[in-house]
């Protein structure tokens, strides 16, 4: 059987998606067995090796570093796959992208001493090249990550769940906090897949996973205002995963 | 006369008891305060008095999720459940009305297997309720779709044993039954289900479509909870090794995906999925046309975020069945 060869990269993250790949402990033998990991700069310092049958990036794209990475591996990879939140939507990392100027925030982080490296807004990877296939979540699930893994390995890519948090969450035999508690949960338009990880512990949806698909935004807001949260309130959290949403979009 | 009265005393020496026909599930509260069919550690955790449970009984022969296909050099493997006896006790009519139309569509020609495997080991004990403000239905009822069905009264239950389950539940209960001078009333109201409708109504032009179709956030949650809806999703995954799992999993038709195939999407529009989600409730299809699968017990109505009640869109709320008790 031919071993599909894998680049595993990361760009401005925390790099805790890659890490989710390390924690497949049970699997890694295996999959190390059945794939060629050509480059996988966060587990040894090779780097190169191309062309991959697929690369798998971490991570915004916010430094000219980032966007030679990406375009180096687009052009050198059949698919290209976005891993977690940062690389699909932005992420954390650019939470304050419609608040703060570049400026403000470099300054808010480095001081005005050193020079430093240059940057700009963080921003997803199909800001700049097309994208095969995505894994949502920050960081991603496991099962998910694997899940891809064994696609590739069958030449395919893989039916992951669709569905809202809510769905998982009720299934759980979960209280809904935002009818029962009328808390902030943005569980109805963040895409399940997660088992409401949160919800299940008693704590509301922050949406890490980022918007399912046909979210209904408007009327998520309206229940939010409903419940009393200001305008304010409420763009601050659902930016803290992706940074912009189109607060009128019923479908 | 017939022994069949159980008194209020000895209904935890008759809990004790159904433990001797398999593992004892009932209506609990949860930690979280949710109301839901769990094993019963001990008689003091029943809730009697529950509205309904958020998840409807439906779980025990259809779970959220599961394997039902192993493929391994070669070979297809059907997935046999793991199978034990379980008693589910204090199931009220409306979730029991429901497991009666699951069964038809399960186990009609070519039964689903997992689906029947588990119905075979599921024995059910009914129990009297009394409708809250989000039931559909007018009064209490019965319902025969049962093993034993309770009728509670001032101080104990009249019990009626529907199969030979239930008759060797009475039998092996007789020391803890007693006559009554005056049996505890069965409802006179037979069946209070929301009326089969017609299926051009779900392209009426009432407005309420509309405003549904806006405000529905596509959730999941009126599906979910519902005991007669089960559509399902099927996807198979590979492993690294080399075989494949086929996974069932609950599926709603309010979700884009639900009727999207290669090339395109049956029900593109929210509005069309309604449409389609009424058709299928009120107005059965094929080849179960002309029967509800709406049986009443208002899960949909008070666990939808936004409210939506597609009954509204009846030409006349059948709010009175017009068989009052
Ligand atoms: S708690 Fe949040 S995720 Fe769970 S059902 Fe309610 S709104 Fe949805
Ligand atoms: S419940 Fe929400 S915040 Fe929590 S893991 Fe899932 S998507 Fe992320
Ligand atoms: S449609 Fe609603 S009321 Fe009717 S059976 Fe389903 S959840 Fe219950
Ligand atoms: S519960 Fe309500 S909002 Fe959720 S999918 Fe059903 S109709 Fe739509």
């Amino acid at each position: 059987m031919n071993r599909p060869r894998l680049a595993i990269a990361g760009l401005t993250a925390c790099s805790g998606c890659q890490l989710t790949l390390l924690n497949c402990e049970e699997e890694l033998a295996e999959v190390a067995a059945r794939f060629d990991l050509v480059s996988f700069p966060m587990a040894e310092s090779v780097e190169g090796g191309a062309p991959f049958d697929a690369a798998i990036v971490e991570g915004a794209v916010s430094t000219p570093g980032d966007l030679a990475n990406l375009f180096r591996l687009r052009n050198s990879s059949r698919l290209l796959v976005a891993l977690g939140t940062c690389a699909i939507f932005g992420g954390v990392a650019a939470m304050n992208n419609g608040v703060s100027t570049r400026e403000e925030l470099v300054a808010a982080v480095y001081g005005d001493g050193e020079k430093t490296v240059e940057s700009f807004a963080p921003a997803p990877l199909t800001n700049f090249v097309s994208v095969d296939f995505s894994i949502t979540g920050c960081p991603p699930e496991k099962q998910e990550v694997m899940a891809l893994l064994c696609a590739l390995l069958n030449g395919t890519l893989p039916p992951l769940a669709t569905y809202p948090v809510c769905t998982e969450c009720r299934s759980r035999e979960n209280l809904c906090l935002l009818l029962e508690r009328k808390e902030l949960c943005l569980g109805p338009i963040i895409q399940g897949g997660c088992n409401a990880r949160c919800p299940a512990t008693g704590i509301v949806c922050e949406g890490c996973r980022g918007p399912v698909r046909e979210a209904n935004v408007a009327q998520e807001l309206e229940l939010l205002l409903e419940r009393g949260f200001g305008r304010k309130e409420i763009e601050r959290r659902m930016s803290r995963f992706k940074p912009e949403w189109d607060y009128g979009q019923r479908r | 006369m017939a022994k069949t009265t159980l008194k209020n005393i000895h209904l935890s020496h008759f809990l004790e008891l159904l433990r001797l026909f398999g593992e004892l599930h009932g209506p609990v509260l949860s930690d979280q305060g949710v109301f839901s069919f769990a094993p019963l550690a001990s008689a003091s955790d029943l809730q009697l008095n529950y509205s309904r449970t958020q998840i409807p009984p439906k779980k025990y022969l259809l779970p959220f999720r599961e394997e039902i296909l192993h493929y391994q050099k070669g070979a297809y493997r059907q997935a046999v459940p793991y199978g034990s006896e379980t008693v589910l006790f204090g199931v009220h009519p409306c979730d029991l009305d429901a497991m009666a139309y699951l069964d038809r569509v399960f186990l009609a020609e070519a039964a689903d297997s997992c689906y029947a495997t588990r119905r075979a080991n599921l024995t059910l004990v009914g129990l009297s309720c009394r409708p809250d403000d989000f039931c559909f239905c007018s009064g209490p009822r019965e319902s025969a779709a049962c093993d034993l069905f309770l009728q509670a009264g001032e101080d104990g239950f009249s019990l009626t044993a529907r199969s030979a389950k239930g008759e060797a539940i009475t039998a092996a209960a007789a020391d803890l039954l007693v006559e009554t001078e005056k049996e505890i009333e069965p409802p006179a109201c037979g069946s209070c289900n929301v009326l089969p409708q017609d299926p051009q109504l779900r392209f009426s032009a009432h407005p309420l479509w509309v405003k549904f179709a806006e405000a529905c956030v596509s959730c999941g949650a009126c599906s979910v909870c519902c005991p007669t809806c089960y559509c399902f999703d099927l996807r198979e995954y590979p492993s690294l090794s080399g075989g494949a799992e086929r996974v069932r999993e609950w599926d709603n038709c309010l979700f884009v995906t639900h009727g999207e195939v290669a090339g395109g999407n049956f029900r593109a529009t929210r509005l069309e999925r309604l449409r389609y989600r009424f058709l299928h409730k009120y107005c059965g299809f094929t080849p179960l046309t002309g029967i509800t699968s709406c049986v009443g017990c208002g899960r949909c109505k008070e666990f939808c975020p936004v409210g939506i009640d597609l009954r509204e869109l009846f030409q006349d709320l059948p709010l009175d069945c017009g068989r009052t008790p």
